[in-house]
């Protein structure tokens, strides 16, 4: 069992808090991504689970137990790096048997379950070579062969797939998923690509600034977006957002008024300034109340991105079939899907004033 | 005419390699001249008849040998004792994040900033109050003072050249700290050692200024002054023996950097990290 708990965490380095009162429950065999912009402190947090970096404050528990002065070597954990990490001057048969041979596993035993993880992992012809002398998708696999060889409890991977090349990237990620499927351990998966996170994890922690801000499933993260932040952080074009004012059911926005369903909304929502959120599919061109002005058409092949100036606030990007006929300069009247509109406090941190419930209840 | 180019080069090559060696060259030859062939006007270019006897009076009949014992020892202990300190100091500096550190690393190389000569005396003195002046453990102590700064920093830009993620990894694998340095770190810093060892030990082996002044007894003294005082008087100098002196004492400098010196290129450009 290994399940992880971070609670109450904070880790302040000499002149910079990169993480506050982080709180957060992984369940055992679960597949987690830490998503964030660059310098949230998503690294910092796996190191943490590591051992690498100490907490300032708080309790890091593993599997039940409260690790916060357990040596890395001592929990058990095996980490990927971003860098890989792999040992230069060790063959890549001893750089995945490396971690056994520090645990005193016998030398029969470590070939065999290094011959295993190569064999799992493709690597067999590739053994005896030095990691200088591999591809980095080979690199890669090397890296999870040593993690994976100790077959440890949980896995903590940071950005493993960034340096490689789109396709491989994608081949890795179902490489992955399988991997996870068959281990069934605990991974947590850091990365600032959210296509990863979105099609790889069980849940997916989002973090800005140092700050937890959402920590839910894809499905609910994408669909119910817990503040701005995460809002316009995920879905590409991400998502609209209009600055206005909420009263009673209308949300104006630039003069124009659209109606909201308010027995969607928190019932302590109070009337006054707010921010809308539609997502670009959830626009419908043509029909609605909103005047709008098409400024751009981006055909992608298999849809159109349509960019709209409405009064009142910045572009408003809609998605449309790609059959659709749009021309640049064309004035629209413009709709939002009542089901899926969000709705966002102006001030403070932005957050989700929608009833939970909503979407995707629907039977 | 890219030919006529080649050529001119090559000849200026060589020409500057002859400028260069030719007293290597006179040495090793005036080594082997019989006594009576050395002043001979115009000089005889290879020896008329090849002696080893300015050897063989060396070796016997002068304490040649202890100085050259002495001298291994001096040296031997200097590179062992630099390299270590140098080692696990840079290995402090670049690792670990503490109070001082960077006026740590500037504070060593201060000593550099003043003439050698200065630093004698109060090291002469600081040896004699410690009793160990006469002694070859002051001269390890005097070269470690000038010999560490700079393989200190030396290291330490090895030392930066190994990604912490590889420490790291080695930690998460099971590896104690020292053992992760062990097993990980040191085969990364090969070749940074070898070239600080090198430094240190030509360093120690072809120093002469503090030789002279911190001690004077044969027991301990290593061969740049020993062989000096033995063979050159205000009245006299016996270039024989000098010049076989110092042939001996250029052989196992040269056999050093022949053996270290394919582990020094080689060693470059570990790759272990993809960038
Ligand atoms: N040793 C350190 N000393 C001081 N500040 C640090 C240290 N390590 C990290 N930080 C800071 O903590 C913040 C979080 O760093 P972290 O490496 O966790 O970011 P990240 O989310 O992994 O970013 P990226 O996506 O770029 O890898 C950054 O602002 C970074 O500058
Ligand atoms: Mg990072």
């Amino acid at each position: 069992m290994a399940d992880i708990e971070l609670r109450n965490v904070r880790k302040a380095f000499i002149n910079f808090v990169a993480l506050e009162d982080l709180n957060l429950r992984i369940e055992d065999g679960e597949f987690v991504a830490l998503l964030g912009p660059s310098g949230c402190g998503k690294s910092t947090t796996l190191r943490m689970l590591a051992g690498l970096e100490f907490p300032t404050d708080g309790e890091i528990r593993i599997g039940g137990k409260v690790v916060n002065d357990v040596a890395p070597g001592k929990r058990d954990i095996a980490m990927v790096f971003q860098s890989y990490a792999l040992y230069p001057h060790m063959t890549v048969a001893q750089n995945i048997a490396y971690p056994l041979k520090k645990r005193g596993v016998d030398k029969a035993e470590r070939d065999r379950k290094v011959e295993r993880a190569a064999a799992l992992l493709h690597l067999e012809p590739l053994l005896s070579r030095k990691p200088k002398q591999l591809s980095g998708g080979q690199q890669q696999r090397v890296a999870l062969g040593r993690a994976l060889v100790r077959e440890p409890e949980v896995f903590l991977l940071d950005e493993p797939l960034s340096n490689l090349d789109a396709k491989l990237r994608s081949y890795m990620r179902i490489e992955l998923i399988e991997l996870h499927r068959q281990l069934g351990k605990t991974m947590v998966y850091v990365t600032h690509d959210q296509l990863e996170a979105m099609t790889m994890a069980h849940r997916i922690a989002v973090m800005n600034g140092g700050k937890l801000q959402q920590f839910d499933t894809p499905d609910a993260i994408y669909n119910r977006p817990a503040n701005l932040f995460v809002a316009d952080f995920i879905g590409t074009p991400s998502m609209n957002l209009m600055e206005g004012s909420l009263s009673g059911s209308n949300f104006t926005v630039g003069g124009q008024s659209v109606t909201i369903d308010r027995s969607r909304l928190k019932p302590e929502t109070t009337d006054g300034a707010a921010v809308l959120g539609v997502r670009p599919e959830d626009i419908m061109l043509g029909d609605g109340t909103i005047d709008a002005v098409v400024e751009l058409v981006e055909n992608t092949g298999h849809e159109k991105i349509v960019a709209l100036a409405v009064k009142g606030c910045d572009r408003i990007l809609a998605r449309a079939p790609s059959g659709s006929a749009i021309t640049v300069g064309e004035a629209v009247k413009i709709g939002f899907d009542q089901t899926k509109t969000h709705l966002f406090e102006k001030d403070g941190e932005g957050r989700r004033l929608n009833l939970d419930q909503d979407h995707n209840s629907l039977p | 005419m890219p030919l006529l180019r080649k050529a001119a080069l090559s000849l200026f090559v060589w020409i500057v390699v002859l400028l260069v060696s030719f007293p290597l060259i006179w040495m090793v030859i005036t080594s082997v001249k019989p006594q009576t062939e050395l002043f001979r006007i115009p000089p005889t270019w290879l020896p008329e008849t090849v002696t080893f006897e300015h050897y063989w009076t060396l070796l016997s009949e002068t304490p040649f040998l202890l100085y050259f014992r002495n001298s291994v020892i001096l040296s031997t202990a200097t590179t062992i004792f630099v390299v270590a300190l140098a080692t696990l100091g840079a290995y402090s500096l670049v690792r670990f994040r503490y109070r001082g550190r960077e006026t740590l690393a500037m504070l060593v190389l201060f000593t550099y900033l003043l003439p050698s000569v200065v630093l004698i005396i109060p090291l002469y003195l600081m040896m004699v109050s410690l009793g160990l002046s006469n002694t070859l453990i002051s001269l390890v102590l005097a070269y470690t003072t000038f010999a560490l700064p700079y393989a200190l920093w030396l290291m330490r830009s090895f030392m930066e050249g190994v990604p912490p993620d590889l420490e790291a990894a080695a930690m998460v694998d099971g590896a104690s700290r020292m053992g992760a340095f062990r097993d990980i770190i040191f085969p990364q810093l090969l070749p940074g050692i070898i070239s600080t060892a090198l430094f240190t030990f030509i360093l120690a082996w072809n120093e002469y200024l503090y030789a002279l002044v911190l001690v004077n007894s044969d027991s301990s003294r290593p061969l740049t002054t020993g062989v000096m005082s033995m063979l050159i008087s205000a009245f006299n100098i016996e270039w024989s023996l000098l010049m076989a002196a110092s042939v001996m004492m250029s052989v196992p400098l040269i056999i050093i950097f022949a053996f270290l010196q394919s582990y020094l290129t080689s060693g470059f450009g570990g790759g272990a990290v993809k960038g």
